[in-house]
């Protein structure tokens, strides 16, 4: 490493280095004065003797000028002087260098800011210890990720293929004693989970492989922002206590702050070992649950293994841990499929997001709109640069006729255009913080906020960094080169004016606007697109009204409720609510549209043959009377639930048009029977066809059993109320109501309206992000375009006031300066709808309603562009049409 | 008093293997007992073009081949002394080591004529 040691010596050279000059001439004097002496000593004259010891020196300036060469010094100070020298010139223009810096801080910041969300929730390496030999263990390639505790159990005890593994399921737990739910964000562990991480305790312990036991008391260990945030940072944290879901659990051990979990959207608050799940639920636990699916497993792969050796050992061990854990309810053929069951390896360095994985085409998409705002920034700057580098034709001309070299301009020119881009870059830096954090905000929804580190780390500034340097690139270089390729002889003959004019064949100018129009028709054709897309979703009726309902959830499983009592509590909690003053109706059922969670199984409908299993699944609910009147869903034929569905009626059914349609074609739905299991359903009613987990989903199939024919009602169920006032107000006294049947229940509230509008969350923001940024690309189109229309006109003046003084009118110099606009429209149109067209495709998953070969919308995007850019031209040729003809020509 | 007619060059490029071979036998020397000691040697048939020593041990002095320290000449006057470092010897011997392959090669040329 010998150019450390030389680095090393340098720096401490210029450090102490204000003597080098001194020091060296006072050597190079003795030198002299001793040569002199001897030749004095041989004979020779003292002024010879002298004269002759110089001659034998050499070139004593020029030796210390090489010799201060050796330190480097004299590149470090050319580049001292560079960037002396551009600053100066920067500020000679200060409204040149404003838009530039401003505008690349727009473009640098955009794009730092996207590139850092993508970075924390897909490129990222979790903080954790050697992230890159952890690998996940799943079922299958793609598609669901969690095994079964009894197969966890197994793959624990049986494994050799790994150093050691973890399982875990993230969750939430319930801080609050009863009433209105707060939660933490939670995780379920394996023991040894923090040991495989390499996770330290900042306070007390970590879980260890003790708390893998059944029936090990109630610990956890909390974060460090758990710690700080809800517990005000105590210092004997350790030994206190919690309440997660009504229980207690004591505090073990802090863990320190840079570690979030696994999942890289949330963070985590507090942790409990797996083994606790008894605790949670007492009645029937997930730990020898052989068919409940919610553990990821990860492995740290073996020093020197390899993920196909770890992959190649797990499969081998796979069918004996199937043959342990197979389902015994399961019916035979269903066994048979569980023991093909194999062991799928992924490496797992930058854990899991669900963000991530949803969002991925959207953050692309994104992060191609702001990339393709900073080239046509780029390109104005650069247009800029060209006006600015005719100007100064005259500078360069003497610059290098004095004999810098057209390297050294060019290196000048560089200098400034890096002093931009860096400027630019410091502020884009600061912009991209702020507006990272606004775009996690505008993407939270308010049950589940987003917590992305966004910290600064090093890849997001190697890439503002890259960006930066790029960019100065893209709009300095050609600029650089064009302003100092010119035949010096023949400018210094001309006047002031000149070169450029003669070689302006081709003009790289119209070029890059041309380069402009086009981009920024791509981002006006894809700001459409968005925008149509949300309208369409906005506007789509989703089968029922969203205005003025309260969702309440209820949860009974912690209360003092017996199961054969949960029909009765919820009926008796249901009657309550409807005598609320404000309430106009209300209703209960196991699920509410728009939500994640979804409900389904194959059927037997009478009459019908299906093709593939596939055409029988029928999503499900079971609502109480009144449902769809309270969610004003239409009931097209039959009647809805009543009373006098009970236990004791038989079962009755409510599909929708499209199941009755699908199942039944054109006849009468009425009395026929859907079998289910070892029920059948005679349907009653059909009504209109309701979105079910999301708005822009097709229209599936969906059966309504009724509430009071449920034998065994599960813990958690949903309260619909219509209201006549906003539906907040009418929370306080909903869970007085609730509360006065029975205290232990543990409640949240949501307004419909408000699910439904955070279900449109990406698609909202994506819209807005790309008019933002599509306006910005038209306004900077437009600038560009005013920009070189003006040059053209200032170049032409003479032509022009010739042609008017030979008595061409208005009109005409209006049409030939406009003639050359239309012509450079015309070719980024052109360009900018083959790469719409092109770039189309990519988006379509974003996409509903609206499709992005639509001539309507590729040539509504093209007017716009046209009509503006046109608008933006029209300013200067209108200053040429009103040129006074005499006075231009004077001036010429 | 005239200049000895029989005075060459020295071979480019190995100036600096003189500066460390004159430093490896005396030990410490200022720029002038440099230049003076290789002419001494070399019978003064090999000139080196004086001044040139001294960009040359500022490249040596940022390799790191030599260090340097102010001192007091015998005529009293203030002069940087030279001194090898351990990489300079190394370098030394691996300048020597070339410059003599290249020679016999050369030699060896010279003699097949």
């Amino acid at each position: 490493m010998t150019w450390i040691g030389e680095l090393w010596r340098r720096l401490r050279h210029q450090l102490s280095g204000a003597s080098f000059d001194q020091d060296l001439a006072e050597e190079m004097r003795l030198h002299v004065d001793l040569r002199a002496a001897d030749k004095l000593a041989q004979g020779l004259q003292p002024d010879a003797a002298r004269a002759a010891a110089r001659r034998q020196f050499g070139n004593a300036t020029q030796l210390q000028e090489s010799s201060r060469d050796a330190w480097g010094w004299t590149r470090l100070d050319s580049w001292r002087r560079d960037i002396r020298f551009g600053l100066r010139s920067l500020a000679a223009n200060p409204g040149f260098a404003a838009t530039a810096v401003l505008s690349l801080a727009l473009g640098i910041g955009a794009n730092t800011a996207i590139f850092s969300i993508l970075n924390a929730v897909l490129l990222r390496s979790l903080p954790v210890e050697d992230p890159q030999r952890l690998v996940q263990v799943r079922p299958g390639d793609q598609g669901d990720d969690e095994f079964t505790n009894p197969i966890w159990e197994q793959v624990r005890d049986r494994q050799q293929a790994f150093s050691g593994m973890l399982a875990y399921a993230p969750g939430r737990f319930d801080l609050a004693d009863g009433g209105e739910s707060h939660y933490a964000a939670g995780l379920m562990v394996s023991g040894d989970f923090f040991r495989v991480l390499g996770v330290p305790a900042l306070e007390g312990r970590v879980f260890t492989g003790d708390e893998d036991r059944r029936g090990t008391p109630p610990l956890a260990v909390i974060s460090y922002s758990f710690w700080k945030r809800s517990l005000a940072g105590e210092a004997d944290v350790i030994g206190k206590t919690v309440r997660l879901n009504r229980h207690t659990f004591q505090i073990v051990g802090v863990t320190p702050p840079w570690f979030r979990g696994l999942d890289t959207d949330w963070g985590f608050d507090i942790a409990v070992p797996i083994a606790c799940d008894p605790v949670f639920h007492p009645a029937h636990n997930a730990l020898d649950e052989r068919s409940q699916w919610w553990l990821r497993i990860i492995g740290r792969l073996l020093p020197g293994e390899t993920v196909e050796q770890a992959r190649d050992r797990m499969r081998a061990i796979a069918p004996e841990i199937f043959r342990a854990t197979v389902p015994q309810d399961f019916p035979a053929e269903a066994q048979q499929g569980y023991l093909k069951n194999s062991f799928f390896l992924k490496p797992a360095a930058t854990g899991f997001s669900e963000m991530g994985a949803q969002y991925r085409t959207a953050l692309f998409t994104l992060m191609a709109i702001v990339g393709l705002v900073l080239l046509i920034a780029c390109a104005n700057i650069a247009n800029l640069l060209l006006a600015r580098a005719a100007a100064r034709q005259k500078e360069f001309s003497v610059r290098m006729a004095i004999g810098a070299g057209r390297a050294r301009v060019v290196r000048q020119l560089m200098t400034e255009s890096l002093l931009l881009s860096t400027m630019g870059a410091g502020a884009g830096l600061l912009l991209a913080s702020w507006g990272g954090r606004l775009l996690i905000h505008m993407l939270s929804t308010t049950t589940h906020p987003l917590d992305i580190d966004l910290s600064l780390d090093s890849r997001v500034l190697a890439f503002t960094i890259g960006v930066a340097i790029l960019t100065a690139a893209l709009f300095g270089l050609t600029p650089a080169l064009r302003a100092t390729r010119f035949d010096l002889h023949q400018l210094m003959k001309e006047n002031a004016r000149g070169a450029l004019r003669a070689s302006a064949r081709f003009n790289p100018g119209k070029a890059l606007v041309a380069g402009q129009v086009a981009l920024s028709l791509v981002l006006l054709v894809a700001t459409g697109l968005f925008l149509g897309t949300l309208r369409n979703l906005q506007a789509l009726d989703p089968g029922f009204t969203r205005h003025n309902v309260l969702i309440i959830t209820a949860d009974v499983e912690q209360a003092a409720i017996p199961a054969a009592m949960r029909a009765n509590t919820f009926r008796e909690i249901l009657d309550r609510l409807r005598a609320l003053p404000g309430v106009a109706a209300a209703a209960s059922a196991v699920l509410t549209p728009i939500g994640p969670e979804g409900w389904a199984q194959m059927v037997r409908p009478e009459g019908l043959t299906s093709k593939s299993a596939k055409d029988t699944l029928l999503f499900l609910n079971r609502v109480s009377p009144g449902y769809f009147a309270t969610l004003r869903t239409p009931l097209l034929l039959g009647r809805d639930f009543n009373e006098r569905d009970g236990p004791s009626a038989p079962n009755a059914m409510i599909v929708n048009e499209s199941a009755a349609r699908q199942f039944f074609g054109a006849a009468d739905p009425i009395g026929k029977t859907i079998g289910m299991g070892k029920d059948s359903y005679q349907i009653v009613g059909v009504v209109k066809d309701t979105k079910y987990n999301r708005i822009k989903e097709e229209d599936r199939r969906i059966g309504y059993m009724a509430a009071g024919q449920d034998a065994a009602p599960g813990p958690e169920i949903r309260f619909a109320l219509r209201s006549d006032v906003p539906v907040e107000t009418l929370i306080p006294a909903a869970r007085a109501a609730i509360a006065g049947v029975n205290r232990g229940v543990s409640l949240e509230f949501r307004n419909l309206e408000l699910q439904v509008f955070e279900s449109l969350l990406l698609p909202r923001a994506v819209a807005l992000l790309s008019s933002v940024f599509g306006s910005l690309a038209l306004l900077l189109a437009m600038v560009g375009l005013y920009g070189v229309t003006s040059y053209a006109v200032t170049r032409r003046k003479g032509e022009i006031a010739i042609r008017m003084a030979l008595g061409a009118p208005r009109a005409s110099v209006l049409r030939l300066v406009l003639r050359d606009v239309v012509v450079l429209l015309a070719i980024g149109i052109a360009a900018g709808l083959a790469a719409s067209l092109a770039a189309g495709r990519l988006v379509t998953s974003l996409l509903f309603g609206v499709r992005p070969r639509d001539p309507v919308q590729l040539a509504g995007a093209a007017l716009v562009l046209a009509a503006a850019t046109v608008a933006a031209a029209y300013l200067p040729a209108r200053r040429a049409a009103r040129l006074d003809p005499m006075a231009a020509l004077r001036e010429e | 008093m005239p200049e000895n007619p029989r005075r060459d060059e020295i071979p480019p490029g190995t100036l600096y293997m003189l500066i460390l071979k004159m430093l490896a036998r005396h030990g410490q020397l200022h720029g002038y007992e440099i230049a003076g000691a290789i002419q001494a040697v070399s019978d003064e048939v090999l000139q080196v073009e004086e001044g040139s020593l001294y960009p040359a041990l500022q490249r040596m002095l940022l390799k790191g081949w030599v260090t340097a320290e102010w001192g007091v000449t015998a005529g009293n006057r203030r002069a940087r002394y030279y001194r090898l470092t351990p990489a300079g010897r190394k370098q030394l011997l691996a300048e020597v080591e070339q410059y003599q392959r290249v020679n016999g090669a050369i030699h060896k040329i010279l003699q097949t004529v």
